[in-house]
C-alpha cells in the first residue's frame, strides 16, 4: 500500500473513538487537514462506532467553518478492509484536495495568531459539556424519544447544533480573549466584529456558568475577566 | 493445600461456551476480519491442536449456539476454521520450537486418538516429557483410520500430528496396551502419571442369526481396512445398518468403491438420526438410499455368503431414556432386501480385555471404566481415563475437551494438589439485548465440502477467491463476548479498558448511551461504572464523555494526540 510521504497515519480502535478535541488539537499544531477513516456502515466491530464518527465529523466541519478554515480540511471516508487500492486512492485524493487549499495558516511565517486563537476556542468548545452531551445524545434524540416523549427531527437537531456550535465557539473565544486582559463588552464586540448586544448575551450566560467575572469598572463600564474553568 | 471454595465464573460468548474444548471462536473470527489468517490458526492452537481436522469434520456445536441464529443464520465458524488451517498448510507451517521440559515427571498416554494427542499436546506445552503409545502403525486413532479420506484427508491428520511431535511429544506406534505394556511396566519405566484414551474400538454386534456369514463386515472394521489398504470385497448391493455418522461414512465409502446400490437401514425415522444433517445430504447426493423404520431380523445366507437381509417394519413409541422415540416392531411385517454385503454400524464399545480388571466398573452393563467425570480420575491413583472410552462413541471435539481436562488433572496430581480444586463455572454472555437492532446479513460462505481434492494451483486460486468471502463472513460475527483476548491489534488495544474518574463524573449517562456493549452503567451513586468483563476498550465513551471523566487505561486522548503529532514532526523535519 502506497502512503504519500506527508501523510501520517494514527490508528485508533474505532473511528468513533476519535475525540473531536484531538482533531482540533492536530489542526492547532499546524496540520493541513484530517482524514477520518472508518469502516463502511453497516459493518462496525463496535456496532455503531462509525455512525458516532459521522456525527462528530459533521460537528467538526461546522466548528472548522466557524473558525475560519475550509470545512474540506475535515473529511470522513468509509472503507472496507478488503479495498487496499481504494484506500490509497482515497488518501491521495484527499491529499490533492488539501494541497489545492492554501497551507495551514498556522504553519511557518504566515502564522496567523487570530486563527490559532479561533482553533483553540473551538477546541475548548468541543471539550465543554454542552457540545459533547449534544453529540453523545444525537442518536437518542433524533431516533428515539427523549424523557418527555418528544422526538426531535434531524433538521431541527442540525439547526440546533449549528446554533449551539456558534454560541459555544463565541463563549470560549470571549473566555480566551479575557484571559490575558480584562475587556469591556464594547471592546470585545470590536475585537470579535459583532454587535455588543450579542456579546452581552453570551456574557450573561458565561457569568451564570462561572466562566467569567467582572474584574473592575472603568468609569461606569465593567471590564470582564475570565475565570479558571475547573 | 487450601481449597478455594469460591467457584470462579468465566463469561464466554455462546460459541465458546458451547464448544467442549472452549476454543476461542470470537478471537479467531475477529482475526479473520482483519485478514490475519496465520494468527487465527495460532489462536486456535492455544485451545486445541487440530484446527484443520475440526475445520472439516467437527459437528460444530459453536454454530448451533451462535447468537446470529436469533437474527438470521449462524456464522460459518467451521468453514472459517478450515480455511485458515488450509491457508497455513498451503503457505507452509513454521516448525515450532520444541518446548523445554520444565518438569521431570514423565507422563504416559495410551492411545494416539484425539483425546490422547490433545492431552499430550497440553502437557507438553506445560513442560512435561510425554510419551504416547499407539497400537496401530500410525497415530491419529479414529481420525486416521475410521473417517474416510473424502471427509478428512490423511495428510491433514498427519500434518496436525507432526505439529504435536515438533513440540517434543514422543509417539511410539505399534505398541499394544495390555500386551507390550501394562500399568506396572509403565510405572517401572518411571512414568508418574498415565492417561488412558483407547477409545471404543469394537463394533457392536447385530445379535441376529446369520451374523457369521461371509459378507457381514462391521463398519469400523470396514473403514479401518479401507484406510490401511487391506483388500476387501465390496459387494454390488450393500446394506448399512444404523443411522450414525459411521453408517453414513461406511455407506458413502462403499458407494465410492463401486457398489451399485447402497442402502441405509435405520430403525427410527429421519428426525431421530444421530448423523449430521449435511452428511446425510451428502450421502443422498452420492446416491445412497435410505430406508427408515426397518430393523434386521435375520441375515439369510446361501453357500455361506450373504444373500439377503430380512427386516421388520417399526413404528415409533414413547420417548426412551435417550429422549428419542423407541422403535416398536410391527408383527408380520417381514420383508427382504437382496444384498450381498451387510455392514452393521450400530456404534462401538470399549474393548475392555486389554484393561486391568481393577479399573472396570462392575455395576455397568456394558464394559466401562469407572471414572470421576469432573476430573477423569480412575479408581487407581495416577491413572486417568477419558475420551470415547468413558463417554461412549462421541465426537473429536468432545475427546479434545476430555484431553484438555485430563491434562489439567494430571498437572495438579503431579504437584500434589487437590484435583477437584479447579471448578470454573462458564456463563454464556452476549451484549446484544434487543435482536431487532441487529441488521440481517445472509450467511454467504458455505464450507467447500465438495472440493477437498484440488491440485496445488487450483487450491491456491480457490483460496484467493474464498479469502475475500471469508472476511465478509467473519464480519457477520456479533462479537458477543467480552474482550476475546484475540490480541489482533496487540500494538493497538493492549487489552485496553475504560476508567471513570469519580470526582469528575456528573452522571449524565452519555457514556451509557454511546457504549456499544452496555459495559458502562450508572451505579447507585449516580456515577458511571465500567463493567470490565464487557468493556472491549474501544474508547467511544472516552471520546464522548462531556466532562472528560472517562479515560482509557492505555490509549488516552493524550497518547493518541502525541502519536499524531510525533509522527508529523518526524515527517516534516
Amino acid at each position: 500500500m502506497e502512503i504519500p510521504e506527508n501523510v501520517n497515519i494514527v490508528r485508533v480502535m474505532c473511528i468513533g473513538r476519535l475525540d473531536p478535541t484531538i482533531v482540533l488539537d492536530v489542526l492547532a499544531k499546524g496540520a493541513d487537514g484530517v482524514l477520518m477513516v472508518g469502516c463502511k456502515p453497516p459493518d462496525c466491530h463496535y456496532v455503531e462506532g462509525n455512525l458516532q464518527a459521522e456525527r462528530a465529523a459533521k460537528m467538526l466541519k461546522k466548528l472548522v467553518e466557524v473558525v475560519g478554515l475550509e470545512p474540506e480540511r475535515i473529511k470522513l471516508q468509509w472503507y472496507t478492509p478488503l479495498e487496499d487500492k481504494s484506500f490509497s486512492n482515497n488518501l491521495k485524493a484527499f491529499e490533492n484536495a488539501i494541497s489545492k487549499l492554501e497551507a495551514s495558516p498556522i504553519k511557518g511565517e504566515l502564522s496567523q495568531s487570530s486563527i490559532l486563537l479561533n482553533i483553540l476556542a473551538a477546541k475548548n468548545a468541543a471539550s465543554d459539556f454542552r457540545l459533547r452531551v449534544l453529540l453523545g445524545r444525537e442518536k437518542e434524540l433524533t431516533e428515539s424519544v427523549n424523557v418527555y416523549g418528544e422526538k426531535i427531527p434531524q433538521e431541527e437537531f442540525d439547526f440546533l447544533m449549528d446554533k449551539i456550535v456558534r454560541e459555544e465557539f463565541l463563549r470560549h473565544k470571549i473566555h480566551l480573549l479575557t484571559q490575558t486582559k480584562p475587556l469591556s463588552v464594547k471592546g470585545l464586540a470590536k475585537k470579535l466584529g459583532i454587535k455588543p448586544a450579542d456579546v452581552l448575551k453570551q456574557i450573561v450566560n458565561m457569568r451564570r456558568k462561572n466562566m467569567i467575572t467582572i474584574d473592575r469598572f472603568e468609569e461606569t463600564t465593567p471590564l470582564y475577566k475570565a475565570l479558571e474553568v475547573k | 493445600m487450601a481449597k478455594n471454595n469460591q467457584t470462579k465464573v468465566k463469561k464466554l460468548p455462546p460459541c465458546r461456551s458451547a464448544c467442549p474444548a472452549h476454543v476461542n471462536v470470537q478471537g479467531y473470527v475477529s482475526l479473520i476480519q482483519r485478514g490475519k489468517f496465520r494468527e487465527a490458526v495460532e489462536i486456535i492452537r492455544k485451545d486445541m491442536p487440530f484446527p484443520a481436522i475440526c475445520g472439516r469434520v467437527c459437528f460444530s456445536p459453536c454454530e448451533d449456539a451462535c447468537a446470529r441464529t436469533n437474527v438470521d443464520q449462524a456464522v460459518s465458524i467451521r468453514a472459517l476454521k478450515r480455511l485458515v488451517a488450509d491457508i497455513e498448510r498451503e503457505q507452509g507451517r513454521v516448525k515450532p520450537e520444541p518446548i523445554p521440559k520444565k518438569y521431570s515427571e514423565k507422563v504416559a498416554i495410551i492411545g494416539a486418538g484425539p483425546a490422547g494427542l490433545t492431552a499430550a499436546y497440553e502437557l507438553a506445552k506445560l513442560g512435561y516429557p510425554v510419551t504416547v503409545f499407539e497400537r496401530m502403525a500410525e497415530p491419529g486413532g479414529m481420525m486416521r483410520y475410521c473417517i474416510p479420506n473424502f471427509r478428512l484427508e490423511k495428510f491433514v491428520v498427519a500434518n496436525e500430528i507432526a505439529y504435536i511431535k515438533d513440540l517434543g511429544v514422543e509417539i511410539k506406534t505399534g505398541v499394544e496396551f495390555g500386551k507390550d505394556i501394562t500399568l506396572e511396566s509403565l510405572r517401572k519405566d518411571g512414568y508418574k502419571a498415565i492417561f488412558l484414551a483407547i477409545g471404543t474400538q469394537k463394533g457392536m454386534k447385530l445379535n441376529v442369526p446369520g451374523e457369521e456369514l461371509e459378507g457381514v463386515v462391521n463398519a469400523v472394521d470396514f473403514l479401518r481396512a479401507i484406510s490401511v489398504g487391506e483388500p476387501i470385497n465390496v459387494g454390488e448391493r450393500v446394506a448399512v445398518i444404523g443411522g450414525g455418522n459411521t453408517a453414513i461414512d461406511a455407506a458413502r465409502t462403499a458407494k465410492k468403491l463401486g457398489a451399485k446400490e447402497v442402502m441405509i437401514l435405520y430403525r427410527r425415522s429421519r428426525e431421530e438420526m444421530p448423523a449430521l444433517p449435511h452428511e446425510v445430504a451428502e450421502a443422498e447426493k452420492d446416491g445412497v438410499k435410505f430406508y427408515f423404520l426397518v430393523a434386521p431380523k435375520q441375515i439369510i445366507g446361501e453357500n455361506g455368503k450373504v444373500k439377503a437381509v430380512e427386516c421388520l417394519r417399526m413404528r415409533l413409541g414413547e420417548p426412551d431414556e435417550s429422549g428419542r422415540r423407541k422403535p416398536i416392531p410391527i408383527s408380520f411385517s417381514e420383508h427382504q432386501y437382496e444384498v450381498d454385503m451387510v455392514i452393521p454400524a450400530l456404534g462401538q464399545v470399549l474393548e475392555a480385555s486389554c484393561l486391568p480388571p481393577e479399573l472396570l466398573d462392575k455395576e455397568s452393563r456394558a464394559p466401562a471404566v469407572k471414572v470421576d467425570l469432573a476430573t477423569l480420575e480412575t479408581t487407581v491413583p495416577g491413572v486417568f481415563a477419558g475420551g470415547d472410552m468413558t463417554t461412549g462413541p462421541a465426537s473429536i471435539i468432545e475427546a479434545v475437551g476430555a484431553g484438555k481436562k485430563s491434562a489439567v488433572s494430571i498437572h495438579l496430581y503431579l504437584h500434589g494438589q487437590d484435583i477437584s480444586d479447579r471448578e470454573e463455572r462458564i456463563e454464556e454472555t452476549t451484549w446484544v439485548k434487543n435482536w431487532g437492532y441487529i441488521k440481517k446479513k445472509e450467511r454467504r460462505y458455505e464450507p467447500p465440502l465438495e472440493k477437498p481434492h484440488l491440485s496445488f494451483e487450483e487450491a491456491r486460486v480457490y483460496l484467493e477467491k474464498i479469502k475475500r468471502e471469508a472476511v465478509f463472513e467473519a464480519f457477520r460475527c456479533l462479537g458477543c463476548g467480552p474482550c476475546s483476548q484475540c490480541l489482533a491489534e496487540l500494538d493497538l488495544c493492549e487489552g485496553d479498558k475504560a476508567v471513570v474518574d469519580e470526582n469528575l463524573c456528573v452522571g449524565c449517562n452519555v457514556c451509557a448511551v454511546v457504549c456499544p456493549f452496555g459495559a458502562i452503567r450508572k451505579n447507585e451513586k449516580e456515577i458511571a461504572q465500567v463493567n470490565e468483563e464487557l468493556c472491549k476498550g474501544c474508547g467511544i465513551c472516552a471520546a464522548r464523555c462531556p466532562e472528560q471523566a472517562i479515560s482509557m487505561k492505555k490509549f488516552s486522548n493524550e497518547r493518541i494526540l502525541s502519536l499524531a503529532l510525533q509522527t508529523q514532526e518526524v515527517k516534516t523535519s
